[in-house]
C-alpha cells in the first residue's frame, strides 16, 4: 500500500517540471551565483582598487610609506589634477593625503598629536572596506613611526622592518575543512533549497484533495499515517538528492567556474548525514502541516515560496545573523532554517562532529515532531 | 446487504440537521436509485458509507454488522465512484490503476488480474498508457468507474457518474452498472437524470431536507400515476376549479410549471370516481377542458410533485 502511494508521488513529482525546477535548479543557481558574487566578502579586492597619493612633502619617509602601502594594495595612479572630482564620481576609490611635516612628526619620540595621513574615500565605498583601509593605514604607519622614532633614539633597526611579522591571522580550522565563502554559501543555500519542498508538496497535496483522489484513498481504508508517510518519504528522498547534488556542485563545479572549491576534507560524515536528515525532517514536516492547513492551490502557490523566503531572511540564509539588529538575532534563533544552517556550519565549516551538531539537530527534530503532530491532527479533522 | 435505520446527522455549528431520519435498504443484485434535489442530504448519506462521517444517530449495518466494524475489517467491501474525477491527472491510466490497487491492498498477480479486468470492463485497453489528463471526458468517466471497481466491492455507490458525457458513454456506463448488479453487487445510484434512474433502478428512494419522501420499487412508484388525473380548464376561476374538483378526490400539492397558474389541477381520484365523470362535471359547471391526462406519471413528475418547485442552493 505504502509502496504504491510512494511510487505515485514520485511519478507525479517527476511530471511536475516546475516543481522539480524549483527543487533542484533554484538552489543550484543560488549556490553558483551567490558563491561567486560573495566570494570577496571575506577577501576584499584591495589590490585592484584605483587609488592615488597626494604627498605634500618631498621626504624619503613619505615615499617609503607610499611604497610600503603599494606593496599590499597595488600600484597607485599618478595623482590626477581633478582627483577631487574623480573621487566624488567614484572613478578613484580613495586618495591618501600625506601632510607636510610628516617626516618630522614620525621622528619625534612621542605619540602623534594631530593627523598627518588622511584617507579620502569615494562616497559609495562599502563600510567594511572603508574600515579595513583605515585599519591598514594605521597598521602601515604604526610600525614605521616606531622604527623611525627608535632610530632617532639610536636603536639599530634595519629599513623596511615591519611589526606585521609579529602577527599572523587565519580562520581557525584545525583538522576540519578549509574555511571559505563557498563553505558558508553551500550550507546556506542547501538549507534554503531543502525547504523548497514546502511549495512542491503543498501544491500536489491541495490538488489531490481538490480532485477527490485523497478522499478516494481514505475510502479505501488507507490509514492517515500511511497517507502522510507516503508524502513525507519521497520528499525526504528528494532532499537527500538535493544535498548530494549541492555538495557535488560546491566541490567540483565551483572550481571550474573560477570559484573556491567546497572542502570536504576532515568533514565528519555521520554528523553531516544526521544534520541533513534532521533538516529534511523539519522541512518536510512543515510542508505537510501547511498542506493540511491550506485549502486552495492559489494559497499553496503564494504561501510556500513566501514562507520560504521569509524563513531564509530571518534565519540568516541571505544575511548573516551577526550583522542583524539584536531583536532580529533573537528572532533568527527561533527559525528552523537558522537551526539547520548552524548545524551545517558546525559540520561543514567548523569541522564539528555529532556532539557539536546535536543541539541544533535536537531542535530540528523537536520542530519536526511538533509539525507532524499538528499535520496529523489537521488531516484527521479535514477527513471528518 | 446494507441496512440504514433512522440515520441522522448534524454538522458542527449547523443550525439544522443535514439528515433527519433516513431509513433504506440496499440488496445484492439490485440497483437502488437515490434521488433528491441539491442539499437534500445525498452527499452526507454517501459520506457515511465511505467512512468520511461517523454515525451520530441511528445505525448503519452491513450484513447485520455495524458499518464502522465492517470498514475497519474490510474497507474495500464498500466503494464509491465519486462525481469528481478522483484520480491523478499526471499519471497514465495504468499508473492510476496501479496506485489505487496498491492502496486497496492488492498486490502481485491479484493486482494485475484486477487491473486487467477493470480495464476490460471500462473498455480502456487502447488507452492504458495514455496520461489521464489527456483523455476525453468520456474516457475520464470510464477511468473513474474502473478505479471504483478495482477492489471488487460488494456495495458500490455511483454518485452522478454520467455528468457531462456523450450519449454513447452514458449508455455504456449504465450498462456496466446494470451488469455489476446482475453479477451480485448491491448498487446505489444517484443522479439528477430521472430517465437514467427509470432505466436501471429496481428500487427508488427520494429524499429531501434529510428525510425520506418516498421509498419503493420503481414499478410501484410509477403505478401511483394510475389514479392521477391532470386537468387543464378555463372558464372557471382557480378557486372555483379547485372547489369543484375537490369533491372527486384529493388535489395533490405540486409546484410544476403547469400548476402555477391555478387552471391546471392534479387530482388523485377516489375509488368511486371515474375520469369521465369528472370531465362531465366540469363541462356542466361551464368549464372548458383544454387538456386532460390520466393514468400516467413518470419519475420526474413524481419527484417534482414531492420536492416542490423552488430552486435549491
Amino acid at each position: 500500500m505504502l509502496y504504491a502511494l510512494i511510487r505515485k508521488e514520485l511519478l507525479a513529482l517527476r511530471r511536475d517540471l516546475h516543481g522539480l525546477a524549483a527543487l533542484f535548479l533554484m538552489p543550484l543557481l543560488f549556490i553558483v551565483v551567490m558563491s561567486l558574487a560573495l566570494q570577496d566578502v571575506y577577501n576584499p579586492p584591495l589590490r585592484s582598487m584605483r587609488h592615488a597619493f597626494d604627498i605634500r612633502e618631498p621626504s624619503a619617509l613619505a615615499q617609503e610609506f607610499s611604497g610600503l602601502w603599494q606593496q599590499g594594495h597595488g600600484a597607485a595612479l599618478p595623482l590626477p589634477a581633478d582627483w577631487q572630482a574623480q573621487l566624488r564620481a567614484g572613478e578613484l576609490k580613495y586618495v591618501i593625503v600625506i601632510d607636510a611635516g610628516f617626516a618630522n612628526l614620525m621622528a619625534q619620540a612621542r605619540g602623534p598629536v594631530q593627523p598627518q595621513i588622511h584617507l579620502l574615500a569615494e562616497p559609495g565605498i562599502d563600510g567594511n572596506l572603508f574600515n579595513s583601509l583605515r585599519a591598514e593605514l594605521e597598521a602601515t604607519a604604526g610600525p614605521q613611526k616606531a622604527r623611525v622614532a627608535l632610530q632617532a633614539m639610536g636603536a639599530l633597526i634595519e629599513p623596511g622592518a615591519t611589526l606585521a611579522k609579529l602577527v599572523t591571522a587565519e580562520r581557525y580550522a584545525s583538522g576540519g575543512p578549509r574555511p571559505s565563502s563557498v563553505q558558508q554559501n553551500v550550507s546556506a543555500w542547501l538549507v534554503f533549497g531543502m525547504f523548497f519542498v514546502i511549495a512542491a508538496l503543498s501544491n500536489l497535496f491541495v490538488e489531490e484533495r481538490r480532485c477527490g483522489a485523497l478522499a478516494r484513498l481514505r475510502s479505501l481504508g488507507v490509514p492517515h499515517s500511511v497517507l502522510l508517510a507516503s508524502k513525507a518519504l519521497p520528499y525526504m528522498g528528494v532532499n537527500l538528492l538535493q544535498a548530494v547534488l549541492m555538495l557535488m556542485v560546491g566541490a567540483w563545479l565551483m572550481p571550474l567556474l573560477g570559484g573556491d572549491a567546497l572542502s570536504l576534507q576532515g568533514v565528519q560524515w555521520p554528523a553531516l548525514v544526521l544534520v541533513i536528515g534532521a533538516i529534511s525532517a523539519a522541512a518536510v514536516s512543515l510542508a505537510l502541516m501547511l498542506s493540511c492547513l491550506l485549502r486552495t492551490q492559489a494559497q499553496a502557490a503564494a504561501v510556500g515560496p513566501v514562507l520560504n523566503v521569509l524563513l531564509a531572511a530571518i534565519g540568516g540564509i541571505m544575511v548573516p545573523t551577526f550583522v542583524m539588529p539584536g531583536f532580529m538575532q533573537k528572532l533568527a534563533a527561533l527559525s528552523p532554517m537558522n537551526w539547520g544552517l548552524e548545524a551545517l556550519l558546525a559540520v561543514l565549516l567548523r569541522g564539528g562532529g555529532l556532539a557539536n551538531a546535536a543541539p541544533h539537530v535536537l531542535r530540528l527534530l523537536a520542530f519536526a515532531t511538533l509539525m507532524l503532530v499538528v499535520a496529523w491532527l489537521l488531516f484527521r479533522r479535514n477527513a471528518r | 446487504m446494507l441496512s440504514i435505520r433512522h440515520l441522522g446527522h448534524r454538522y458542527p455549528g449547523a443550525a439544522a440537521d443535514a439528515l433527519t431520519d433516513v431509513t433504506l435498504h440496499a440488496a445484492r443484485g439490485q440497483v437502488l436509485g437515490l434521488l433528491g434535489p441539491n442539499g437534500a442530504g445525498k452527499t452526507t448519506l454517501i459520506s457515511h458509507l465511505t467512512g468520511g462521517l461517523a454515525v451520530q444517530r441511528g445505525e448503519v449495518l452491513v450484513d447485520g454488522l455495524p458499518l464502522a466494524q465492517v470498514r475497519a475489517a474490510q474497507p474495500t467491501r464498500i466503494a464509491v465512484a465519486p462525481q469528481e474525477l478522483a484520480f491523478y491527472p499526471m499519471l497514465t491510466v495504468a499508473q492510476n490503476l496501479a496506485c489505487f490497487a496498491g492502496a486497496a491492498g492488492l498486490a502481485g498477480a491479484q493486482r494485475a488480474a484486477r487491473m486487467q479486468a477493470c480495464i476490460a470492463t471500462a473498455q480502456m485497453e487502447r488507452h492504458v498508457h495514455a496520461r489521464a489528463d489527456q483523455l476525453s471526458g468520456g474516457l475520464k468517466r470510464r477511468l473513474n468507474l474502473a478505479i471504483a471497481l478495482l477492489p471488487q466491492p460488494e456495495l458500490i455507490v455511483f454518485d452522478e457518474p454520467t455528468v457531462g458525457v456523450d450519449p454513447q458513454t452514458r449508455a455504456f456506463v449504465l450498462d456496466a452498472i446494470q451488469r455489476l448488479a446482475r453479477d451480485g453487487a448491491a448498487v446505489i445510484y444517484t443522479s439528477h437524470y430521472m430517465d437514467e434512474i427509470e432505466a436501471i433502478a429496481d428500487r427508488v428512494l427520494i429524499i429531501d431536507h434529510g428525510r425520506v419522501l418516498r421509498d419503493g420499487a420503481l414499478s410501484e412508484l410509477l403505478a401511483e400515476g394510475a389514479t392521477l388525473l391532470t386537468v387543464s380548464a378555463s372558464g372557471l376561476s382557480p378557486a372555483a376549479l379547485h372547489e369543484l374538483l375537490g369533491r372527486y378526490g384529493s388535489i395533490e400539492a405540486g409546484a410544476a410549471a403547469d400548476l402555477a397558474s391555478g387552471h391546471t389541477v392534479r387530482l388523485r381520484l377516489t375509488a368511486a370516481t371515474t375520469p369521465v365523470g369528472v370531465l362531465q362535471a366540469l363541462q356542466a359547471a361551464g368549464a372548458v377542458v383544454q387538456h386532460a391526462d390520466f393514468g400516467r406519471c413518470n419519475l420526474e413528475q413524481l419527484f417534482m410533485a414531492l420536492t416542490q418547485r423552488p430552486l435549491r442552493d
